[in-house]
């Protein structure tokens, strides 16, 4: 048995130590550096407090950085599930066609998010793009999207949908799999609409994965900085600067590289994550308890 | 409304959907083959007017396009053996042998699941930076190793596997490493495939983290070095397109070849890393 021990302990050293390299001890760095002046070469930094967290409060870039963070999620996530519980609507009998669609509805969450940004920034380009050309020819003149104020949020916004609604559509259908065929024979008895089947049968069935998606893809929309750093770069005017694009800028792109600053926002972050889905979890599970 | 009627509708509303999703991607592969001026042309044209391979030749040839592909491939390819090997063996402690402080171990190991990337980002970078591993292969590598998701998806894969299957093989005379080797892990292919996937599709198009730990273009992977030739306005129109296919065009193949394990990947799980 002991042998066995040290082997044990053997099996889990080599993920241990990476976990105590790069998660733990970085963590607490974080909170370190998140108090000091240090730039991303480490010269003479000093502890300067809270003073970084001090200098947030009035940075106006912070605020919007924050204000344009919530709004992304607070649109993309509704659009994202109700999209997807949509195409479900209509995908229920889980046919050869249907099947062959879920495959397709994938694809575009298999390519990366780099390469799905370039290509729609071509597509919906004002000058050269498709879209603006099928437009023109029923008389409609579409703005630069991606370079207007008021568009570009709601630009990045769709292309994120488009992307990622088949990995949700997935999650969700797996679980319609798995309702119960004599609960929709029963609501077919009573009379039930198609509709009807789907609001009283198929979401009361699959409201624990509903809860799911809802989460994973709320965590994964406040940390949105792929399709924004491709697509806009934050601009235009900061409209669509979203708290990581934030941090990357101050702590690797923009001189005086202040990782100290940065990292600070990065704390806030972490923060905010974590009440809003400590929030959304205590909310879901207290609406289970009612029922 | 009677079932045809919803029938129909359902049908030309999926088919409306499957083209939104379709169509855009179809442009871009058939516009990779399209010449310079074809690309830039007003009125533009779906189809290329003469169908050409320059582009392909330019980004091949030019652009450090084959290098960065070299990247990708040998840094989500060494993630994703490292981390199976890893997350394995850790699994295989957890689901099968008894020691010390294992449950409490086992839930730390599931909380660093909750802590976002961007918080160790910077201290990942500054430590990076100090071991001189700062923009090397070994670098990019290493924090990804090991992951806690893979061992919680392993552990509880592994706890499914009967217990009676290797008390039969101690008894045969096996050692844990032999019974890891030769009964758990082959037993374990579906789920060690499909997380396999899922660490190959992730590090594969990851951009924030691959970006901020390399600094050369010698050094990237397609995302990382592509998001930074379109943002540096180094990279024309035409280029872009074929740059742009050849970084979806590997993966969208495994995909096709093998989507039962990319979507079941997700249908039990769910995680993002």
């Amino acid at each position: 048995m002991k042998r066995n021990q040290k082997l044990a302990y053997l099996f889990i050293a080599p993920s241990s130590l990476i976990f105590i390299i790069f998660v733990f001890v970085p963590l607490f760095e974080a909170f370190f550096i998140s108090l000091t002046n240090m730039d991303i070469y480490m010269n003479g930094y000093q502890y300067i407090g809270l003073k970084n967290y001090i200098r947030m409060l009035s940075d106006s870039r912070v605020w919007n950085a924050t204000k344009n963070t919530i709004v992304y999620t607070g649109i993309e996530v509704p659009l994202q599930i109700g999209l997807s519980l949509l195409i479900l609507f209509f995908m229920l009998s889980n046919n050869k066609f249907h099947k062959f669609l879920r495959t397709v509805f994938y694809i575009p969450y298999v390519c990366s998010m780099t390469a799905i940004s370039i290509m729609w920034a071509m597509i919906l380009n004002k000058n050269s793009g498709m879209i603006a050309f099928m437009l023109s020819k029923v008389g409609i003149e579409i703005p630069n999207l991606l370079g207007t104020q008021g568009y570009a949020m709601g630009t990045v916004i769709a292309v994120s949908v488009w992307k990622t609604f088949g990995y949700t559509l997935t999650l969700l259908s797996a679980a319609a799999l798995g309702v119960s065929q004599s609960l929709y024979e029963a609501a077919e008895i009573d009379g039930a609409s198609w509709f009807q089947k789907f609001i009283y049968v198929t979401i009361p069935g699959i409201k624990e994965t509903i809860a799911f998606c809802i989460v994973t893809t709320l965590i994964g929309a406040l940390q949105v900085f792929d399709q924004i750093y491709v697509l806009t770069q934050g601009g235009p005017l900061y409209s669509t600067e979203t708290l990581v694009g934030f941090i990357y800028d101050r702590g690797f792109k923009t001189a005086p590289f202040d990782v100290g600053y940065a990292t600070a926002v990065a704390v806030y972050l972490f923060f905010l994550i974590a009440i809003i889905t400590f929030i959304l979890r205590k909310y879901s599970t207290r609406r289970e308890e009612e029922k | 409304m009677t079932k045809k009627t919803f029938e129909a509708i359902s049908y030309v509303a999926l088919i409306i959907i499957m083209l939104v999703v379709l169509l855009p991607l179809f442009w871009l592969f058939v516009s990779a083959f399209k010449s310079d001026i074809d690309v830039m042309q007003w009125p533009p044209k779906f189809f290329p007017t003469e169908w050409v391979s320059t582009q392909f030749k330019y980004v091949w040839g030019v652009l450090p396009i084959p290098t960065m592909l070299k990247n990708t491939v040998c840094f989500a390819g060494a993630v994703t053996v490292i981390s199976l090997f890893f997350d394995s063996l850790a699994a295989y402690a957890f689901s099968r042998m008894e020691f010390k402080g294992r449950k409490i171990i086992f839930g730390i190991i599931l909380l660093t699941m909750m802590i976002p990337f961007q918080i160790v980002m910077i201290p990942i970078y500054l430590e990076e930076y100090k071991m001189g591993i700062l923009n090397t292969f070994l670098g990019l590598v290493l924090p990804r190793a090991a992951s806690a998701y893979g061992i919680f998806m392993l552990t509880s894969f592994f706890s499914g596997i009967p217990k009676s299957l290797d008390e039969a093989a101690r008894i045969d005379g096996m050692s844990e490493i032999q019974i890891y080797l030769k009964i758990i892990l082959p037993l374990s292919k579906p789920a060690l495939i499909t997380l396999g996937i899922f660490h190959l599709m992730n590090n594969w198009n990851d951009l924030l983290y691959p970006m901020m730990l390399t600094s050369t273009q010698e050094k990237r992977t397609l995302s990382a070095g592509l998001a930074t030739l379109v943002g540096s306005n180094a990279i024309k129109y035409g280029p872009t397109l074929a740059a742009t296919v050849i970084a979806i065009a590997p993966l969208l193949i495994v995909f096709l070849f093998g989507q039962r394990f990319f979507m079941e990947g997700i249908a039990t799980s769910g995680m993002k890393e």
